[in-house]
């Protein structure tokens, strides 16, 4: 692939980079509290504008990557607009809810809003981790919480800024299949026919192009020590290097606050908004899948009569460019409003109201032509989210002999949700000319095709929280807070959450003082309860009946109602319960930070579609609280500034985060009696062409084992068969005589999906007005499955299916899974390099008082020994794509960008 | 000022606190109650609702079965058809191989599919059959009799099917009934609960036409039962043999039945029966294809069967699907699987290849040129005729000449080219239950009793042009393939005649296979491991 050189443009408003270290001075808040960061006794993170990243930055998440001690976050591939997956502190529960909570000022949302807002317009991200802070986010905040606070406007002058991004993007790496040539001569060999068309085409290529990003930022703000406002507008556009996949985003900001009352009541208002459209790969397997494989002598392109030549003898592919005519579009409007009146009551006293309304509309449409679908087919859909939510606070805050602090904080909380959702689906085009705009082009509606959904979730809130400081050394947080959920059954309805947490300041000492060089040691350690529901729907305590089919019932079809799940009345809340205990160090006036953490938790009760036994159930299936997990970790944050002078900086970064889990038990009581799991339970196997069913689970879980685990037959080498072939040859593991691939047979743990150690670091260096940002990150400890290899190198697909290009030097032909393609998922990726100057304008140029021009590369290079196209895939979200790379995966890219901004 | 904000707090509290705010009112299901008001909504929702199952569209749904379900299991695990593996195609980690060569594991995930079926709609039975007797005061007393026959005929009909797959099944009949409650019973139990439950039920169920629209479509009314019951009766010697691999097994002359007053033996049971059916008015149709073709709701000959419609019903067959090659699919304008094939047995059975083929060869495969509905020849991508190569099929066809086209492909049912999702929604009903088949019962049964069944044996040949055949047990079982090829029968008579176990094209018997051990499927490892008082069957890891 021919590596473009490009020209960019940067955002990045902010100065040249500055290190970890002094920020951990910052005033912060966290949750409904406030504080300094020094008297925070839990494990909090603040990561402001200075650490966040500074290459090519389509979303928020893509701007904490790395930053963190122990918050993975994988981006969704490649479409910025695709949710990416974000775990702080690794998966704790085994269904749902292990997305952090997102608090966008003060607003509850998720990872799909965050990317709602310009990454530009977010002041700072501040992520709680352990329980004693989380707890004040009670029942949703068990998978750590997210803060995200905007950029407001100030008292200062009136200032404008405009941000400004464009780049290219360029695949560097695609699957090598056979060429035509190649592809004939090895069918040759082996005596099969073929179907050849004459051409040479590389597929993997044709469907990819140069990509293509560009995003805007205007801001602008103002006012007094009364007043101010600031509002911005933001536009993104990404064309992916998969041809006609890519999205657009419109954001808009508003917030105003004012005071009144001689400044008692300070109110806050503020609006934001985005409109995305999305455009995605229907079926990324299939398309990946499709590309490679695809006989290579077909032509490239259209036929002259417009239609797609198709090779009918590959039933699981079809041409790959046929498929981009498969529309898939999103269209995701977002809406929120909050506001929120602070009462200053008294000198110590003050109380606060705040309310927020969002409404999200998400519309997707499909058309899938009839080049592509046998008949065609069109699919509309529509859901809208209304939430509400109403908080009411009471502040104390009050210091008494100048060594006492004391904060007291009281919250009663209510909020509700209305989904609304509804779909269809039709078959049977008569002309593909009208898309998916007009269901009326299709003859066949199917009644399973059909169907509307409603939601109302519910949820209140009490909370109190003491925080009391002894000067300035000793401090103590106590938090109680009770959550009721109308998901839950009536008998278990209110979950209570108390947490506690201490911290000594030991630099404060006096006997410390002495030791100059020490400018912060801080000893910290909490214990709390938080609970999740993450995975529960609504209704799932109630046995409903909900419509069931189509059957004849006097003459007439007719729908029945049925029971259609096995209902649980005893749902109640998952509970996880962390301790966690940290010690931060600064070093010569904070120009050295160093925080370590350890954290163990324990998640009981957990929520999951278990498997029972039928009979005496219906269903295969119960949503209930029965098993329990344990995570554990080791967490060091390091910040130095090397080199701090006045023409030079060099600051260095780096997170590591050990972690380990261990899946305690899937059992448990329910109804009196106890439910046992099976020993292994596949959560993920292969798919394509021969692999359906049969002994192609890959993953499993296991009970005593780390979620997620490779649980597979040994290969010890590949053996020549009669015919010259090569199969793999599988190890008799139970020494029975027999080789049998069943579970509990002839199979072994070999090795887990998810990483044991995350690592994130950046390194930065200022030279004048010039400096330069490298940010790496990595992740160890886990294996993938090459499922992609495993399907590629089989010759026994020719001649329907395209083989690697390596597959005729080693002429194997099976497809069994064994541990052959496990390998090591190891990986180190240079994220980014950004190359930035602050062009001096000092008293040169009339308002324009910075200007920024900077010059970045994304994704610049991975160092790994994994075989595939990227190590870079699921390692974290338990679906059936964990540790499995399946034919799915994009053509390996780097971005090139060049960043402009001006403030006036 | 302060109470201002008292009120504002406690007014928020109140709100918060108050448990109507969080008390669920679903608005798009209803609770369980609200489902059983009258009559008519407790005949929907508690009886007509379990015929949902008996189709379905899912994998392994469906007494069809046909993707991984019932009908497989019963089907390419015997000497009549396979899905071989095609280079890259059909391996599936060996789940076709597995199948036919009869060393499917006990964790094999298709069988678990079908005992999760099975007894799905058995729990859900139970259920309905309490809701008719909670509900009673709602029903008149002919309703509420009704109404419990037709749940337990139809429970009955699911336990027969596990009975046939399992052997020794746990017998459940309450909805409620806890874990520490459900252990196997035997099989000859169970065997006696079905014909006990569908005997009872029989009197009160209506005694009409279940294969044509109107009042009674797709329903389990009395010729069903009969049919059922003379199923039973036939494999009465396989079914209370409670030990199957002690190669013993109880005489058919010796195993009672009370019909009509009488004491019969099983033999006399199956005519019995079979009669039942010949008086109500079935009879076989002029050509054994008019069963199958598009619109079949008319045959005289077809008792039960899954309605099928594009726009109204929601019932799929994979068969023809999976069998079909890409460019035989497409001819019709589907896609297909190039999958399922007749074995070399089935081939020679039918005498292919000879002078003396069976005329019902082509009605039930495709073979050698493939011509579209238009007569037209279909050809393949590189410009050939699409031509199936019975005689090479094997196990494994990977690397072979004809590694796509090898096997004669299922035909049987007519093609509708109006179906929907490639051929799998299609007007044709799907054929579960024929009168044809009560006539082979019959005629088998006069055999094993020492009479004469040549009769039958001629009306069933002479329909289709074939000569005479001496009615001996060999040709009885030639004759159910001739005649019931790809209906999901062969597994169950070739155990019935005890051929289940032998070696045949590609399959040696396996170790042990003699005893008879995998004429019962393994207990699914999965729910022995969630039910640990349950025992595996003979033969198969614990």
């Amino acid at each position: 692939m021919k590596t473009q050189v490009l020209v960019c443009l940067t955002l990045a408003l902010l100065g040249g980079p500055r290190a970890y270290a002094q920020q951990t001075a910052d005033s912060i808040k966290v949750g409904y509290a406030s504080g300094d960061q020094k008297s925070i006794a839990g494990a909090v993170d603040k990561v402001s504008q200075d650490r966040m990243n500074k290459g090519l930055v389509n979303n928020p998440l893509e701007a904490l990557n790395g930053q963190a001690a122990g918050v993975s976050i994988v981006t969704g591939t490649n479409t910025e607009a695709m949710l990416s997956s974000v775990r702080v502190r690794g998966t704790t529960s085994l269904t749902g809810g292990n997305d952090p909570l997102v608090i966008i000022d003060g607003v509850q949302s998720d990872l799909a809003t965050l990317s709602n807002i310009y990454p530009a317009d977010i002041e700072s991200f501040t992520i709680l981790k352990d329980a004693s802070e989380t707890a004040q986010y009670g029942s949703r905040g068990a998978s750590g919480v997210i803060e995200v606070a905007t950029k407001k406007g100030s008292s200062s002058q009136l200032h404008i800024s405009y941000d400004g991004t464009m780049g290219f993007e360029s695949v560097y790496k695609n699957m090598e299949m056979l060429s035509g040539a190649a592809y004939r001569q090895a069918t040759r060999e082996m005596g099969l026919d073929i179907v050849d068309n004459g051409y040479d085409t590389d597929f993997p290529e044709s469907i990819t192009r140069t990509g293509f990003v560009q995003n805007h930022h205007i801001a602008f703000g103002g006012g007094t020590e009364e007043s101010n406002y600031r509002a911005s507008l933001g536009m993104l556009q990404h064309n992916t290097i998969i041809q006609t996949i890519g999205n657009r985003n419109f954001t808009a900001k508003f917030d105003v606050m004012q005071k009144a009352f001689d400044r008692h009541l300070t109110v806050d208002l503020g609006v934001f908004g985005s409109f995305q459209k999305n455009k995605y790969i229907y079926d990324e397997q299939k398309l990946f899948y499709s590309a490679a494989a695809f006989n290579p002598t077909f032509k490239r392109g259209k036929n002259s009569d417009g239609s797609w030549s198709q090779y009918s003898d590959a039933s699981q592919i079809t041409h790959p460019q046929s498929l981009l005519d498969i529309k898939d579009h999103e269209d995701n409007a977002h809406f929120n409003t909050h506001l929120k009146a602070t009462v200053k009551l008294a000198r110590d006293l003050t109380m606060a109201a705040f309310g927020s309304f969002s409404y999200n509309s998400i519309s997707l449409s499909q058309f899938m032509p009839t080049s592509v679908w046998s008949h065609g087919q069109i699919y509309r859909g529509n859901s809208k989210v209304e939430e509400m939510l109403g908080n009411v606070t009471i502040n104390y805050n009050h210091i008494w002999n100048k060594r006492h602090k004391l904060d007291v904080l009281g919250l009663a909380e209510a909020s509700k949700q209305v989904l609304k959702e509804f779909h269809t689906q039709a078959q049977n085009l008569t002309t593909n000319e009208y898309g998916y705009n007009n269901l009326s082009a299709a003859a066949v509606r199917l009644w399973e095709a059909t169907g509307s959904a409603y939601e109302d979730p519910r949820m209140s809130s009490f909370m109190a929280r003491a925080s009391y400081m002894y000067d300035e050394r000793y401090s103590l947080t106590l938090t109680a807070r009770t959550d009721g959920s109308s998901k839950v059954g009536r008998n278990h309805r209110w979950g209570f959450f108390p947490s506690a947490s201490a911290a000594w300041i030991i630099s404060n000492e006096k006997w410390m003082k002495p030791i100059r060089w020490i400018s912060n040691l801080k000893y910290r350690v909490g214990y709390g309860l938080s609970g999740n529901l993450g995975a529960i729907d609504c209704y799932k305590s109630l046995q409903l009946a909900a419509p069931n089919g189509v059957v004849s019932v006097n003459g007439t079809p007719t729908v029945t109602l049925g029971i259609i799940r096995n209902a649980n009345p005893d749902l109640k809340w998952e509970v996880k319960r962390t301790f966690n205990t940290g010690i931060d160090l600064g070093l010569f006036g904070d120009r050295t930070v160093l925080t370590v953490d350890y954290y163990t938790s324990k998640t009981s009760d957990m929520l999951y579609m278990y498997d029972v036994s039928v009979p005496p159930f219906a269903y295969d299936k119960l949503l209930a609280n029965l098993g329990s997990m344990r995570n554990s970790g080791f967490e060091i944050g390091f910040g130095a500034s090397v080199i701090q002078k006045r023409d030079i900086d060099l600051n260095i970064n780096f997170n590591i985060a050990f972690q380990k889990n261990k899946l305690i038990s899937l059992s448990g009581n329910f109804n009196g009696e106890y439910l046992s799991a099976p020993e292994y339970t596949a959560i993920g196997s292969l798919n394509g062409a021969g692999f359906h069913g049969g002994y192609n689970d890959i993953v499993y879980q296991v009970v005593g084992q780390s979620l997620g685990v490779f649980y597979l037959p040994h290969c010890t080498g590949l053996t020549k068969q009669s015919d010259d072939t090569y199969t793999y040859e599988i190890a008799d593991l139970d020494d029975d005589g027999v080789v049998s691939l069943e579970d509990g047979k002839d199979r072994y743990i070999a090795g887990q999906a998810t990483p044991k150690v995350l690592l994130g670091s950046n390194i930065s260096f200022r030279y004048k007005d010039f400096d330069i940002s490298l940010q790496v990150n990595g992740a160890f400890g886990h294996k993938i499955y090459n499922g992609t290899s495993l399907t590629y190198m089989n010759m026994g697909c020719l001649p329907y299916y395209n083989v690697s290009k390596k597959a005729p030097g080693k002429h194997i032909v099976d497809q069994t899974a064994t541990d052959y393609w496990l390998e090591s998922g190891d990986y180190l990726n240079f994220d980014y390099l950004t190359l930035g100057w602050n062009v001096p304008l000092k008293g040169k140029v009339k308002y324009i008082h910075h200007l920024r021009l900077s010059l970045s590369v994304n994704n610049l290079a991975t160092i790994t020994s994994y075989s595939g196209l990227t190590p870079m895939i699921n390692n974290s979200v338990v679906s059936n794509t964990l540790g499995i790379d399946d034919k799915r995966n994009y053509p390996v890219y780097r971005s090139y960008s060049l960043g402009i901004s001006v403030q006036f | 000022m302060k109470h201002t904000i008292i009120l504002a707090m406690a007014s928020l509290a109140m709100l918060a606190s108050c448990n109507n705010f969080l008390d669920e009112d679903p608005k798009d299901q209803i609770p369980v109650d609200k489902a059983y008001t009258d009559a008519s909504s407790i005949y929907l929702n508690a009886v007509a609702n379990l015929y949902n199952y008996t189709g379905g569209y899912s994998d392994g749904q469906g007494l069809q079965g046909t993707y991984r379900g019932v009908y497989d299991l019963n089907t390419f695990t015997t000497d009549e058809a396979m899905i071989p593996t095609r280079g890259g195609d059909w391996y599936d980690g060996g789940f076709w191989q597995q199948l036919y060569l009869h060393t499917w594991g006990n964790d094999n995930a298709a069988l678990l599919n079908a005992w999760n079926y099975l007894y799905k709609v058995i729990v859900l039975s139970n259920a309905s059959l309490e809701t008719i007797e909670a509900k009673a005061s709602l029903l008149s007393a002919a309703q509420h009799k009704a109404y419990t026959a037709e749940v337990r005929a139809i429970r009955a009909m699911y336990y027969y099917y596990l009975v046939d797959l399992f052997g020794r099944v746990p017998l459940v009949v309450s909805s409620s009934t806890p874990m520490r409650d459900v252990s196997q019973s035997s099989r000859s139990q169970v065997f006696r609960f079905v014909v006990d439950e569908l005997q009872e039920s029989l009197p009160c169920l209506p005694a009409k036409r279940s294969n044509q629209p109107g009042n009674y479509y797709g329903r389990l009314t009395r010729p069903v039962a009969f049919f059922l019951l003379a199923k039973l009766a036939l494999n009465a010697e396989v079914y209370t043999d409670d030990d199957w691999t002690d190669s013993i097994r109880p005489d058919g002359k010796q195993i009672y039945f009370s019909v009509g007053g009488c004491q019969l033996n099983a033999w006399q049971t199956v005519e019995a029966y079979c009669d039942s059916l010949t008086a109500m008015g079935y009879a076989l149709t002029a050509d054994m294809a008019d069963n199958f073709s598009v619109f079949n709701e008319s045959s005289t000959e077809n008792i039960f069967t899954i309605p099928m419609d594009p726009a109204s019903y929601t019932n799929q067959m994979q068969n023809l699907f999976r069998s079909y090659h890409y460019r035989h699919a497409s001819a019709y304008g589907f896609t297909g699987e190039n999958g399922s094939s007749a074995t070399l047995e089935a081939l020679r059975t039918f005498s292919y290849g000879t002078d003396s083929v069976d005329r019902r060869f082509s009605e039930t495969y495709y073979a050698d040129t493939l011509r579209d509905l238009q007569g037209q020849i279909v050809t393949l991508q590189n410009g050939d005729t699409l031509c199936y190569y019975p005689w090479d099929i094997a196990l494994v066809l990977t690397g072979t000449p004809h590694m796509a086209t090898a096997g004669a492909r299922m035909h049987k049912y007519a093609v509708d080219l109006t179906a929907t999702k490639d051929g799998k929604l299609m007007n044709n009903d799907i054929v579960l239950y024929r009168y044809a088949d009560a006539l082979l019962m019959k005629c088998e049964a006069q055999v094993r009793n020492g009479e004469d069944g040549s009769a039958i044996l001629h009306q069933i040949r002479s329909r289709s042009g074939m000569p005479d055949r001496p009615a001996t047990l060999d040709n009885i079982l030639r004759e159910r393939m001739l005649e019931f090829a790809w209906e999901g029968w062969r597994r169950q008579d070739l155990i019935r005649f005890g051929q289940f176990t032998r070696a045949y094209s590609f399959r040696p018997q396996l170790t042990n296979e003699a005893s008879g051990y995998t004429t019962v499927f393994p207990i699914p490892g999965t729910i022995l491991e969630q039910n640990t008082k349950l025992h595996q069957n003979y033969g198969y890891d614990e």
